[in-house]
């Protein structure tokens, strides 16, 4: 029963998910026609090129047929893998945007990672200890580190700790032709990732503070706390198998959507810090207005922020049971 | 044996011009100002007596936003920083372009090259040159080249290299001819500034050469490519079965930087040894000076910037005299001291002043606001409605153009902003408006679409610079997107043509100085500067850093790759 | 009319209670200094900020005459970010007041019409909701190009959704109470009960959605001109920001970088303390319905 009931919620959310991604799809579609001039034009530097070829690129890249057909054979090349011709690489989009990923993987999991485990225990003592000094202390620090966007603290730190300091490296992922290999590389990356990804869990994990506190708080107030307390529980005790679990659900919910506001700071942090990985190649395709990355890009973000999102959706709605019932009914 | 003794002579040659080249250095009024000691290499004794040292890694630093991405060999390997001076370390030429002050041609894979007429090359080739997988540079591999090259992309696509059809012949192993289209005439041969690629590994691609990712790349030049990695770095190791000998230092390594600072930085710590193309901003130099192991050359630029004043669009700018009060209005001495903080030169020509192609009886439009309001008075532009602003008197409209400069020439962006402070001192308002340079270019190249009123321009001609004339060709007369002014004169078009069939080099000189006088009584482009580059240097590990215009590592100056070596 | 007014007592009520919050006070006090700041900008030993100066002025440290400095065209730093607060507000408020007025009506239709009209509406806006803000915004301005007006557009066709769920399910409740259904009965049109006895009740929620988009919408102006994407011609914080990081002087020029950067935090710290007051005041329910 319970079984049944969850596949059929998992089956929904998955729709809706495709469904979100055929309209991202669609939207990504639409803008980039909306751009000005003429984007062949564009993809050459030289002013020798002819009319002819022009239009043989233009025939390359299927813009010369009108707009409904271009959007058919748009799907069916997505469909079968294929983003697009970079303008800027001349090599297919998924190539380039491919050879980025694990980077940007890398950053953004270890940089998350911590962010959410600080974010939370600090979270939960403010909550925990709502009013008291290390409340207000806790909840100023992240509220002050919420508000400085990554690039402005990226570009602090930079300063400090690269230029004037010199003790962290000047960006990039490894030293260069290092020939390092094994343990000795990963020592090198991992010293090269310090900045960026500090910016970035200072960033986001004052928004986790914020969370966890505010969720603590209202987990706190419940009866079964209260109850749990009577009962004469130690008061760790009592957060830790009582309040924190409680108050740590919601918290689950909202990462898949907070993953939206993540990949700003990936942007941030990567361009500063010229970390080659997907975020930088935003700021690379911006740069050379390259659109079929660009537009290759804002799709990778755009659909792994939904699959994301269902797979929140799909474990909370295995952890919780009411959520099933009470959206489904 | 032969070989080592083909390098000396290079070298010396290389050292012999060096030596010439510092009085003309100095002369260029900009560089006056800072008398750079010569840089210790060109007072040693001749290299035969040098015992010189190979090894080290040379390490340079590019911004990023001029590194590139792929191998493939498209436009960027002529039009970002990084592409135009990785590949001819890796790829051999037939004939490459001499250091300063001569910049005469000198064979590479080409031992030498006659024509008759102009129209019809026959290059020799040497036999000793090898690629980097062992084959034979054969004649097979060049005229496949010449034959494949210019279809590729329209970048590669230059007058001296594109042949009638069915022309290009391998005559025997060693010897290869081939018909242009077009006569080429003056001081250098068909064929400039070409790689020539391995036909055993280039031949399934010849008919969209774009589409082959180049990795692993075989070339024959004196470097090999050791390893490359996107957005990283490349990765260069010296070719030690070149037929020149191998170069002295073991390897080269580009690599990029996200910003000016970082790049600075790097070179302050050792990090890097020299800055890969454009060197510094003048605003750092002052650091720089004063850096332990750093020395700063400043050479004359390469870049021109000028404006283009988009003559297709109906207005104000189709009167000669609203051009010339804007070239009286516009102050370039403040321009060099504030944007340039004074390492600028002046120019009125496409012509780099010191070259004796130069026509030195040119009109000079200097600052005099007085002057350019009088012109304007006279020309019935007053302003009418007394908003500070002079207006057509045909119209009544203001006196008000769009001007366009892409975002990433920081230095133009600024000198956009001093023009039209100045600008509004003689009653015109300029509308600065700042594109990307993508934008900025589809606009620039199609000025009958009338996007812009006047546009910013920056070439680097070179010093062998025929193609910077196509600039004025009319459309009529077969101009392509490069004539941004849409200049049209019949005059003008004659003369180009006239010079670039002409061998004689007297004439040749006529034709250009004619040219030169034409463009600057009509005003088509506005010359403005020629920026200096400010080479900051490192002096601990290596010296023999080879200077020419244009800084010490520019398209055509791979000198300093191939002379750099241990102190 | 009497009614509205009572309704509008309720609202002062709310800013009562705000005023009672020491973060509200301490934000509002931040964002009263830059309005003042940026009101009294040309009494302030401001100079043009765009006029650019003499060659010996380039680069100088912060100093008598030029309180923080000069750039690279020796312009006058101080200037430069007293007049980059104007862009940085007008901006903030433009959007914000933009977002929530689509956001708003959008907002209101849903929650009281319901059915058909609620379900695309809310499809939409889930769809929003679900899309990368920062690479959808650097997409469309990388399209439109660089204005002050796309930054404010862009900004509010990106943000407007959240606001419209967050009023659409205030309304939902507000539908079900007494007073709306008295109104309803004594035969009240639909734009009456709509602007008349549900809008003066989500004031304060939109209030609290104002205050969180401008603090977007700052850090939206700020982000793009820093990627390249703002409008050269317009001094703004961002603008100031883009063209130290592209000199290549930040090193050597630190007050060229510091009070841009500075200002930007103080200022979205300023509106957070704002945002978090309001929430508080409004809590719990506001929490809830936003998600925070």
């Amino acid at each position: 029963m319970a079984l049944k009931g969850f596949a059929s919620f998992a089956i929904r959310k998955a729709i809706a998910a495709i469904i979100t991604i055929f309209a991202i799809v669609c939207v990504n579609f639409l803008i980039f026609r909306m751009v000005p001039g003429d984007p062949i034009r564009m993809m050459f530097r030289d002013p020798r090129i002819t009319a002819e070829q022009m239009q043989l690129v233009r025939e390359k890249f299927g813009l010369d047929k009108p707009l409904w057909e271009q959007f058919n054979c748009y799907l069916t090349e997505l469909f079968q893998g294929n983003l697009g011709i970079s303008f800027w690489q001349k090599r297919p989009v998924l190539e380039v945007i491919a050879d980025r990923i694990p980077q940007t993987l890398l950053l953004v999991v270890t940089a998350l990672a911590i962010a959410v485990i600080l974010g939370t225990i600090l979270g939960a003592i403010a909550g925990w200890k709502t009013g008291t000094k290390i409340d207000s202390f806790i909840l100023g620090i992240s509220l002050t580190l919420y508000s400085v966007p990554t690039f402005c603290m990226g570009i602090i730190f930079l300063l400090i700790f690269a230029f004037q300091l010199a003790i962290f490296p000047l960006g990039g992922i490894s030293t260069a032709a290092s020939g390092l290999t094994g343990f000795g590389y990963w020592k090198d990356v991992l010293w090269h990732m310090f900045l960026p990804a500090i910016s970035i869990v200072l960033w986001y994990g004052g928004e986790y503070v914020l969370l966890t506190r505010s969720s603590m708080q209202d987990a706190s107030g419940q009866d079964y706390i209260t109850t749990a307390r009577a009962k004469g529980l130690k008061e760790s005790a009592v957060l830790r198998n009582h309040a924190l679990r409680n108050a740590l659900l919601p918290v689950v919910t909202i990462t898949g959507v907070n993953l939206a506001f993540a990949v700003a700071g990936i942007i941030e942090a990567e361009t500063v810090f010229s970390w080659p990985g997907v975020g930088r190649l935003v700021y690379d395709a911006v740069m050379k207005r390259d659109y079929p990355l660009l537009q290759g890009t804002f799709l990778v973000f755009a659909v792994a922020v939904v699959l994301a999102n269902l797979v929140v959706d799909l474990i909370y709605g295995y952890i919780d049971p009411r959520i099933k019932v009470g959206k489904s009914e | 044996m032969r070989k080592r003794e083909s390098l000396l002579a290079l070298i010396g040659t290389v050292v012999l011009v060096l030596t010439l080249s510092i009085p003309v250095m100095q002369c260029a009024p900009a560089a006056e100002e800072e008398v750079t000691p010569p840089p210790e290499e060109e007072v040693t004794p001749p290299p035969e007596e040098e015992e010189i040292q190979y090894g080290g890694r040379l390490n340079v630093g590019f911004p990023a936003e001029e590194g590139i991405e792929t191998l493939i060999c498209d436009e960027t390997w002529q039009y970002t920083e990084m592409g135009c001076v990785f590949w001819p370390l890796v790829y051999d030429q037939l004939w490459i372009l001499g250091p300063a002050p001569d910049y005469e041609p000198l064979p590479r894979l080409a031992t030498s090259w006659e024509t008759e007429d102009g129209k019809t090359w026959t290059f020799h080739l040497r036999e000793d040159a090898t690629f980097h997988d062992g084959v034979p540079v054969t004649a097979e591999d060049v005229a496949f080249t010449i034959e494949y090259l210019p279809q590729a992309d329209p970048a590669w696509a230059y007058p001296d290299c594109i042949c009638e059809p069915g022309s290009i012949k391998a005559i025997d192993d060693y010897t290869v001819e081939f018909t242009l289209e077009a006569t080429i005439g003056g001081p250098y041969p068909a064929a400039f500034w070409m790689p020539i690629f391995p036909k055993h590994i280039w031949e399934p691609y010849k008919d969209d050469m774009l589409s082959y990712a180049n990795y692993p790349l075989i070339g024959s030049g004196p470097f090999k490519l050791k390893e490359f990695k996107p957005a990283e770095y490349i990765w260069f190791e010296a070719n030690e079965d070149y037929w020149g000998g191998r170069p002295y230092v073991d390897e080269v390594v580009f690599r990029t930087y996200g910003s000016e600072d970082a790049l600075y930085m790097a070179l302050k710590s050792g990090e890097v040894d020299i800055i890969g193309y454009s060197g510094c901003s003048a605003l750092v130099v002052d650091d720089f000076r004063e850096t332990e192991n750093i020395e700063v050359i400043v050479s004359p630029g390469i870049g021109m910037v000028w404006l283009s004043f988009n003559l297709y669009k109906d207005g104000p700018l189709q009167d000669l005299n609203v051009r010339k009060a804007i070239m009286h209005g516009i102050d370039r001495d403040r321009m060099i001291d504030l944007v340039y903080l004074g390492y600028a030169e002046k120019v009125d020509s496409f012509m780099y002043p010191e070259l004796a192609d130069h026509n030195p009886n040119l009109p000079q439009y200097d600052y005099d606001p007085d002057l350019a309001n009088e012109i304007l008075d006279e020309g019935g532009y007053i302003d009418t409605d007394n908003d500070g602003i002079r207006n057509d008197p045909d119209t009544g409209e203001n006196l008000s153009f769009e001007l366009i400069v892409p975002s990433d020439w920081t230095d133009e962006v600024k000198a956009a902003t001093l023009i039209k402070e100045q600008l509004e001192d003689i009653g015109i308002d300029i509308v600065m408006k700042v594109l990307d340079l993508d934008t900025f270019y589809e606009y620039l190249y199609v000025p009958e679409e009338e996007l812009y009123d006047i546009g910013f321009g920056e070439e680097e001609p070179g010093p062998h610079a025929d193609w910077i004339w196509e600039f004025g060709r009319s459309y009529e007369a077969g101009g392509e997107g490069w004539n941004t002014a849409y200049y049209d004169n019949p005059d003008f078009d004659e003369a180009l043509d006239k010079m670039l069939a002409e061998v004689d080099t007297t004439k040749r000189r006529e034709y250009l100085y004619e040219m030169q006088m034409m463009m600057a009584e009509d005003l088509p482009y506005g010359f403005l500067v020629r920026p200096d580059l400010i080479n900051p240097v490192r002096t601990d590990k290596f010296e023999g850093y080879v200077e020419t215009m244009g800084g010490v590592s520019t398209w055509i100056n791979p000198w300093t790759y191939f002379e750099v070596h241990l102190k | 009319m009497l009614k509205f007014l009572r309704e509008l007592e309720k609202v002062k009520g709310f800013f009562q209670l705000l005023l009672t919050n020491k973060m509200g006070v301490v934000g509002l006090s931040i964002f009263a200094l830059f309005a003042i700041v940026a009101l009294f900008a040309p009494f302030l030993h401001t100079v043009d900020p765009s006029k650019t100066g003499a060659v010996e002025n380039i680069l100088l440290p912060p100093c008598h005459q030029f309180w923080l400095g000069t750039d690279d065209l020796a312009r006058d730093i101080w200037s430069q970010v007293i007049f980059g607060s104007r862009v940085s507000l007008v901006i903030g408020f433009l959007a914000a007041a933009l977002t929530v007025l689509v956001g708003t009506l959008i907002g209101l239709m849903a929650g009281f019409y319901g059915g058909r009209i609620e379900e695309v509406l809310m499809r939409i806006v889930d769809f929003f909701m679900m899309l990368p803000m920062l690479p959808l915004m650097i997409v469309l301005a990388a399209i439109l190009g660089p204005s002050i007006w796309n930054v404010i557009f862009v900004v509010s066709i990106v943000s407007w959704p959240t606001t419209a769920r967050v009023i659409r399910s205030q309304v939902l409740s507000l539908k079900e109470r007494a007073f709306v259904e008295a109104s309803r009965c004594i035969g009240a049109s639909d734009s009456l009960l709509i602007f008349g006895e549900i809008l003066p009740n989500v004031v304060p929620l939109m209030f609290a959605e104002a205050v969180l988009m401008v603090t977007e919408a700052i850090y939206a102006e700020a982000v793009l001109a820093f990627l390249g994407l703002g409008d050269p011609t317009t001094v703004s914080w961002g603008m100031i920001l883009h063209f130290a990081f592209e000199s290549g002087t930040m090193s050597r020029a630190p007050w060229w970088v510091v009070p841009p950067v500075a200002c930007i935090c103080t200022l979205i710290l300023g509106f957070t303390f704002l945002g978090t007051a309001v929430s508080d005041v409004l809590k719990p329910g506001y929490r809830e319905i936003r998600g925070l």
